[in-house]
């Protein structure tokens, strides 16, 4: 009983004690000038909104892989060779990406964590165009899939697609590396990744010149190709080009997975 | 016979083939039909022909928008199948009971397809039988049909009502709609209301989700006080929430019916992530045809009344407060009805920038197509729904299918020792000597030597005006005055600029009225015998509904004239004055569409260098604007 007393006399002390002191701290406040309060506030709002978006924009590294490509150069094929080691049915003509989050088939036995892949399938109908555009930038590694198989009568266009990527403003500026797939090639008519390599090379510093002429127009590019002057070559490019070869519809994409850990580290 | 019947995903992975009919189909039927119809926003047609050697295919389809499913037909054409809608949408129905989209194998299918194709084909058999009966007829039948056994009862029922009603109409989006319809005509369905109540349960009976199964049940109950719910919560904890929900919107809701068409889709798509789908499926299976079935012997005349009521009280609460609360729920399926205030709308107001009417009615079909069973988000309205579907079609039909890199192209001719050759056609007085002159300029800057070909024989001063402007510019030209066909003319023009080294020839034709025979034959003459790299339409940013018929009557005429097999059509459009027509740039948008043609240039003034490209973006923002 006592103890309770005395207990209550004591809290009543603190609560005055605090009361005087919230009143001390109020008439401070108020001897202060506002536009120095204000200052003070602004100051201390913006630092924690600073300390905050420090936080969102240092997010992890990007885990997407975007898989882009002609129509029918099997990229559908391949996304689902990655995510269930299968191709299933089959497929056809895509008219709308695919889009995943998954651990790659061939490491799901894996024991340990592995981080899962973003993989996204844009189909490659010149319609379907921007969509290309809107996931590029997401990317830390971008697969051009080639069909090594029907390439001559493909190259040019498949050249003038590369070129729009090749100087796409994020995947210049971002650095974003490629892989040039080149698929099908469980075919024995399929032709070699180096004539591909060499093939759209040519290409590709022809479009160069006809491109930088077009872009008074209305269809600028953002960066040019290459180091003017010189015959084109991959290696000139700012991000890393790569060429490898798979048979998505057989499962022998050991090189595309390569590529994929390089740069989406598990 | 049916060739083939696919299910695949927008994404392009086959869910499942018929393997029984197992034909190998000749060239690609189905990635030609997405390429050249569903991918071109031509998906609201009814059918699609498809020729290959030693074949001669017409392919149906349908979609399945909320699960973005795409159901393909495919049979030979002389055939005439009757039954390709009904199978197809039944198919749809059956199979979007089954459909997860975690799973990429559905052997089970096959039994119920062979089964759904069975009863197509009587169905279709019989309909022709009694064609001058009509209806009731078939009525009476499907309720037969219907007492026999649940699921399969339910089934019919939904497709004879297609059948019946629209026949071969291609827009297969049967159940939604149709039903909204009955429904909204009036009480005199009343029978037919519990039935149809029926097949919404028959079809969540054998569904895989519990959610639609409930929300079901529940509406069914509600009018009877709710007995049965306990039941039902006992069985499926989980439905609670969904089933207030559902039980608001009905009050508040303006049309009841339709609405609870609705809400089962609705949580059908919702139950499909669910993991224990099948163990319910298997669970649920037989209880749900019992409560099917009390329901359907005892309820007719109750809700009969019911929903007589019901329909004037909400007349009296539609308006803003119960589309506010759906778009804030975003859980309803968009349906037709839904979709057509909107739709309207965009179709006047493209009208009003100048899109031809036919194009802006069959735009809006393809954009209902890929919306109908959709949801909708949260926070939306069906109006900016529609609008962004809208943009993204017009975006992709104005983004080039092929390439527009005429000076690529230039030098790839060149490389072959050959001169690039351009044809300029088009009517009457569009500009195109002006315009031919403009893109001489603009290849003149890209250093590409030029040779203009005076091919328009048929016009007086049409020789001088050319000449002129190729004087101005410094540049050879080609001429043989009047008197000549005007085809030779060109050959002549092309072997002269072969040997003098020119790097292109632009060809300038007289201009012609679409209808005009003996001078589009001309036309088509001169394009067959010298092949040129690009037949160039020249078209005024002005027209109307009229460039539907210039550019199609003009490809029309091409492939009837020509004498090859594979006849040359218009490759490119150039769309003059279009400095005029301020904010009316439905021109573009039409030209494009009807000829399948990219806009490669766009004149836009006197001088020589008023000479754009098109600015996709910019167009499409007019558009909509
Ligand atoms: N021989 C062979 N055929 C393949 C291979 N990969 C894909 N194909 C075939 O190529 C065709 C097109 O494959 P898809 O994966 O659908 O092509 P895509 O790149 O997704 O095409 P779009 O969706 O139109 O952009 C299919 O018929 C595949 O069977 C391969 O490795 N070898
Ligand atoms: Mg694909």
């Amino acid at each position: 009983m006592e103890g309770m007393e005395q207990w209550k006399v004591q809290v009543e002390n603190w609560s005055s004690q605090l009361r005087e002191l919230l009143h001390q701290f109020l008439q401070h406040v108020h001897q202060i000038p506002p536009a120095q309060l204000y200052a003070a506030i602004a100051v201390l709002s913006l630092t924690t909104l600073f300390l905050l978006s420090i936080r969102l924009f240092r997010r992890k590294k990007s885990n997407t892989i975007v898989l882009t490509g002609q129509g029918g150069s099997g990229k559908t094929v391949l996304f689902y060779q990655l995510r269930d080691g299968s191709s299933h049915l089959g497929t056809v003509t895509s008219m709308e990406p695919n889009e995943g989050t998954f651990i790659l088939h061939s490491e799901a036995s894996k024991k340990g964590k592995i981080r899962p892949v973003h993989v996204i399938d844009v189909p490659g109908h010149s319609r379907l165009m921007p969509k290309l555009d809107e996931v590029l930038p997401l990317a830390a590694g971008l697969v051009f899939v080639v069909d090594a198989l029907d390439f001559l009568r493909n190259c040019r266009a498949a050249s003038e697609y590369l070129y729009d990527i090749l100087t796409n403003a994020s995947v210049v500026k971002k650095k974003i590396p490629v892989l040039i797939l080149c698929n099908k090639t469980d075919k024995v008519s399929a032709h070699t990744k180096e004539f591909i390599r060499k093939q759209l090379e040519k290409e590709l510093d022809k479009l160069r010149a006809s491109r930088s002429a077009i872009s008074a127009a209305d269809i600028a590019n953002d960066f040019t190709l290459g180091i003017p002057g010189e015959a084109f070559a991959f290696t000139q490019c700012q991000n890393r080009v790569t060429v490898a070869e798979a048979s998505g519809l057989t499962g022998e994409i050991a090189q595309v997975e390569e590529f994929i850990r390089e740069h989406v580290k598990p | 016979m049916l060739e083939q019947l696919l299910i695949f995903t927008r994404g392009g992975l086959i869910l499942w083939t018929c393997k029984e009919i197992g034909n190998a189909l000749k060239g690609s039927p189905i990635d030609t039909l997405i390429r050249s119809c569903l991918l071109e926003e031509r998906s609201g047609a009814a059918s699609f022909n498809y020729d290959a050697p030693g074949a001669a295919y017409t392919l149906k389809w349908t979609f399945h928008n909320e699960l973005g499913l795409v159901f393909v037909a495919v049979y030979q054409r002389i055939l005439h199948l009757l039954y390709v809608d009904d199978l197809l949408s039944m198919v749809k129905r059956e199979f979007a009971k089954i459909y997860d989209p975690k799973r990429t194998v559905y052997h089970e299918f096959d039994e119920t397809f062979k089964q759904l194709k069975m009863e197509a084909e009587a169905r279709a058999e019989e309909l022709k039988k009694s064609k001058p009966v009509g209806k009731p007829v078939s009525n009476g039948k499907r309720q037969g049909h219907g007492q026999k056994g649940g699921y399969d009862g339910g089934n019919k029922d939904r497709s004879e009502g297609g059948l019946a009603n629209d026949g071969g109409d291609g827009d297969g989006e049967g159940e939604g709609h149709k039903m909204g319809n009955g429904y909204a005509n009036g009480n005199h369905i009343g029978a037919k209301d519990s039935k149809m109540t029926a097949v919404v349960k028959g079809k969540e009976n054998t569904s895989s989700n519990n959610g639609a199964f409930d929300v079901n049940k529940l509406q069914k109950l509600r009018s009877k006080g709710g007995k049965k719910t306990d039941t039902v919560d006992n069985k499926v904890p989980k439905v609670d929430t969904k089933k207030k929900i559902t039980k608001k919107n009905r009050v508040w809701d303006d049309k009841p019916p339709p609405t609870k068409l609705d809400f089962t889709q609705t949580v059908d798509g919702k139950g499909n992530g669910n993991d224990n789908v099948h163990d319910v499926e298997e669970v649920h299976g037989e209880s749900m045809m019992d409560i099917e079935e009390v329901v359907s012997s005892e309820s007719e005349s109750e809700e009969d009344e019911e929903v007589g009521k019901e329909s004037k009280l909400d007349a009296k609460k539609k308006g803003w407060f119960s589309s506010m609360f759906q778009s804030i729920a975003g859980k309803a399926n968009l349906e037709k009805a839904d979709l057509e205030p909107a739709l309207k709308a965009l179709k006047d107001r493209l009208m009003t920038k100048n899109v031809a009417e036919e194009i802006a009615e069959k735009l809006c079909e393809s954009v209902s197509a890929s919306l109908e069973g959709k949801k909708l988000a949260s926070f939306t309205r069906v109006s900016s729904t529609v609008q962004a579907a809208m943009e993204e079609a017009l975006v992709r039909i104005l983004t080039p299918r092929r390439s527009i890199d005429i000076l690529r192209d230039v030098h790839a001719a060149k490389e072959q020792n050959k001169p690039y050759v351009v044809v300029f056609v088009g009517v009457n007085g569009v500009g195109k000597s002006t315009n031919l002159a403009k893109v001489a300029y603009w290849l003149l800057q890209h250093k590409v030597s030029v040779m203009m070909a005076a091919c328009d024989t048929f016009r007086s001063g049409a020789v001088e005006q050319l000449r002129t402007h190729a004087r101005r510019l410094q540049i050879p030209i080609f001429e043989k005055g009047y008197e000549k066909d005007p085809a030779i003319v060109a050959k002549e023009a092309i072997q002269e600029a072969v040997r003098n080294g020119s790097d292109v020839v632009l060809v300038d034709t007289a201009g012609r009225m679409q209808d005009n025979e003996p001078l589009m034959r001309a036309l088509s003459k001169l394009v067959n015998l010298n092949n040129p790299d690009l037949v160039l339409f020249v078209g005024e940013a002005l027209v109307g509904n009229d460039a539907v018929d210039q550019l199609s009557k003009f490809n029309q005429k091409l492939a009837d004239l020509s004498t090859s097999p594979s006849p040359r059509l218009i490759d490119g459009i150039l769309l003059t004055k279009f400095d005029t027509i301020d904010d009316k740039v439905g021109a573009a948008l039409s030209m494009v569409y009807v000829s399948g043609a990219p806009v490669m240039f766009v004149g836009c003034g006197q001088s020589y260098t008023d000479l754009k490209k098109l600015n996709v973006k910019s167009i499409v923002k007019t558009l909509l604007a």
